[in-house]
């Protein structure tokens, strides 16, 4: 079982650091390999070449020493060594032949062995003709050949040498390369692989520490001790991606708890409401009564589902927008005509003024909803008989709808809060009038996932303006 | 009429089979899928109420095979998912109305008499109602002789009440047909009241018979 996810594990290891150090080992081998092969082809040629020139110096002493007897038979004069055993040590192959094939000449070291076989045309004619040959009995030689004219008589004299030496020498290159590669490709991979251990050891750090990652312990975060390199670099990304994720988790859980909250309160009312109801006998009347304020409840939690679904949906960027040129105050007109209605009840009187020509691009539904909130908004809280006003207007910078109304205003310490989901400047102010505290919130996801911005203005003394904002169209 | 309620929540499907009878409807309950297709298959119904979510088939599966054998019995869709992806599947598979939960019964009711209604109009050029006279052609409404001094919308709102006088009318089918909006909010349903306050001082304050009430928690009506 061992031997076998040992096996499995050699076939493919997991992890990088062996990975890396298989791949530096067999990178190693190679490069190891094809110099060896480099060198000893280099080697060979060289040696080779100094061969054959030696081989060709030989023909010019060899010429020399050749001679024939007046029977005309060539002999050779081997009587020139300081000392007669030198002889044998020599190690050329010599042959001279008539132009026409006949031999007329072997050395001893040749002895009947031949040497480059028949004469082939213009051999040794005008220089030194040089190949490999092979001898009878195995022997790789470097052969030249060279026609020389005696006592007006043409010959060819054939020379060669063994290369065999050469060969042994490489073979011992070779034998010393195959011992030493394995110890150092062994030392290489220790090497490697502690190298590519200490490289990766703050990835071992950030994986335990991300393992221990828990919706409990967001609030950590992962050391950073060279900001600079790769994985100081990961370990930044890592952190903020933390920092976004705590967040997202806490405006989560903000969002999970006021929810709850907001559920909360029609259910006590429907269980009181239907509990007191049925502790003692009531006429008919009463009942209707009873159901009909429960039904309103169940209303008002539909409603709080349904925005609740579409928060949900805004956040998962589920909410498909169809963007077109939107005018801008056609559409502010659109939503006080609609809401015309309930400013009238106040003696409230909507203003509705501007640049005709301000176009966003936008979807114009969902900017509607932004407006007809915001417009709402200022008629709810502002007091009767008093004015209400939407402007538009562009310039070169961008495009502008302002709503203001001269109402009490946002105190100072709500300001940066009232966008926020559920939230109310008066607490006390719930269900009954003041909605469900999702508008503002609503009217600015709407503005802002049409490329604008939705802000209050701080700057005015009284009454409360909104502010959006669009970019200029390109 | 014969009804099939195919639904799997028994405290709906009993609701839902006690209102429908008391609208002189006989209703039959499936509980589960197979069930609702084998009583659709071998049953004569004039309308079929299947909820989109059932344990096993669920209900467009049910409607897409149904289709498949040629049953044309009209069918409305009922489900707590709305997204418009869920929509779009439920009317592909051959729903004819689309309807999410949770719903006012009012709108159930009248989107079955459209959808039974469908194909043959029957628009009245005027309605009565008590002394309550509302003539559609010309757009003039009279009580008792006196001629009543509404706004258009007033008048739009008055109509549709008249049309479906007797009958609940929920927020939510005064905001779809009388608003052509989307989906209910809160600025609407505030605009919605003032408009039933103004109208009802028009229509009812200065008469002794009050004829547009308010069914708490669920809408408005217009009866004798």
């Amino acid at each position: 079982m061992e031997l076998a996810t040992a096996f499995s594990g050699l076939r493919r290891p997991r992890d990088i650091r062996t990975r890396l150090t298989l791949w530096y080992v067999v990178v190693l081998a190679g490069f190891l390999c094809l110099y060896a092969i480099g060198t000893g082809v280099l080697l060979y040629l060289d040696l080779y070449t100094q061969l054959a020139r030696h081989t060709i110096e030989d023909i010019e002493t060899v010429e020399g020493l050749l001679f024939f007897t007046t029977d005309g038979v060539l002999h050779f004069r081997d009587d020139y060594h300081n000392h007669p055993e030198s002889k044998h040590v020599q190690e050329r192959y010599l042959e001279v032949l008539s132009p026409d094939g006949r031999i007329l000449f072997r050395n001893d070291r040749l002895g009947n062995l031949t040497l480059g076989g028949a004469v082939f045309a213009r051999e040794g004619i005008g220089g030194y003709s040089e190949r490999s040959d092979r001898l009878a009995d195995g022997t790789r030689v470097v052969l030249v050949s060279r026609r020389h004219s005696m006592d007006k008589r043409a010959v060819v004299i054939r020379l060669a040498y063994s290369v065999e030496p050469i060969w042994s020498q490489l073979r011992s290159l070779l034998l010393a390369f195959v011992m030493a590669l394995p110890l150092a490709l062994a030392g290489a991979g220790v090497a490697g692989l502690v190298m590519a251990r200490r490289a990766l050891a703050p990835l071992a750090q950030i994986t335990r520490q991300a393992e221990q990652i828990t919706p409990e312990n967001l609030h950590e975060r992962l050391p950073v001790e060279n900001p600079g390199d790769e994985l100081g670099q990961l370990a930044e990304v890592f952190n903020r991606t933390l920092d976004r994720l705590e967040k997202a988790f806490e405006q989560m859980r903000r969002f999970a708890s006021d929810a709850s909250h907001e559920l909360r309160t029609p259910l006590t009312v429907m269980w009181s409401v239907g509990e007191i109801s049925l502790r003692r006998p009531g006429t008919r009347e009463e009942y209707r009564e009873t159901i009909g304020s429960m039904l309103e409840e169940v209303n008002r939690l539909t409603r709080l589902v349904e925005n609740l679904l579409m928060l949900s949906r805004q956040d998962a960027g589920q909410i498909e927008l169809q963007q077109q040129p939107v005018k801008l105050l056609a559409l502010a007109r659109d939503c006080a005509a609609m809401l015309d209605v309930l400013a009238e009840e106040k003696s409230q009187q909507l203003l509705i003024a501007g640049d005709e020509a301000a176009v966003v691009m936008a979807d114009g539904l969902v900017l509607r909803q932004a407006i007809m909130n915001v417009l709402h908004n200022g008629i709810k809280f502002a007091p009767a008989g008093t004015e209400v006003e939407v402007r538009a207007w562009q310039e070169s910078g961008g495009v502008w709808l302002r709503v203001s109304d001269q109402g009490p205003g946002i105190p100072e310490e709500h300001r940066d809060k009232i966008f926020d989901r559920f939230y109310r400047v008066d607490p006390a102010r719930s269900n009954r009038n003041g909605g469900n505290g999702l508008g503002l919130s609503i009217a600015r996801w709407a503005v802002e996932a049409n490329g604008g911005t939705l802000r209050l203005e701080t700057s005015r003394e009284s009454g409360c303006s909104f502010v959006f904002e669009f970019p200029a169209e390109e | 009429m014969r009804i099939l309620v195919v639904e799997h929540e028994p405290k709906v499907a009993a609701a839902l089979r006690a209102g429908l009878e008391a609208e002189h409807c006989a209703v039959q309950v499936a509980a589960i899928g197979e069930e609702g297709f084998y009583l659709a298959n071998t049953e004569r119904f004039d309308l079929i109420l299947l909820d989109m979510m059932l344990p096993g088939r669920d209900g467009v599966e049910i409607l897409t095979h149904m289709r498949r054998q040629g049953v044309q019995t009209p069918a409305i869709l009922v489900t707590a998912r709305d997204a418009v992806d869920d929509r779009v599947r439920g009317l592909d598979s051959g729903a004819d109305d689309y309807l999410v939960k949770p719903f006012a019964f009012s709108e159930l009711l009248a989107r079955m008499r459209a959808l039974l209604r469908r194909g043959r109009q029957e628009l009245p050029a005027s309605v009565r109602i008590g002394d309550l006279e509302v003539d559609t052609g010309a757009r003039v409404a009279t009580r008792g002789n006196i001629a009543l001094e509404l706004t258009p919308r007033e008048f739009d709102l008055l109509e549709y009440l008249a049309r479906h006088r007797g009958r609940v009318v929920s927020r939510e089918m005064l905001a779809r047909d009388i608003w052509n909006e989307t989906a209910r909010h809160t600025p609407l349903d505030n605009v919605i009241d003032v408009h039933i306050a103004r109208l009802r001082r028009k229509i009812d304050e200065p008469f002794a018979k009050k004829l547009l009430q308010t069914v708490r928690g669920v809408g408005f009506m217009l009866r004798e």
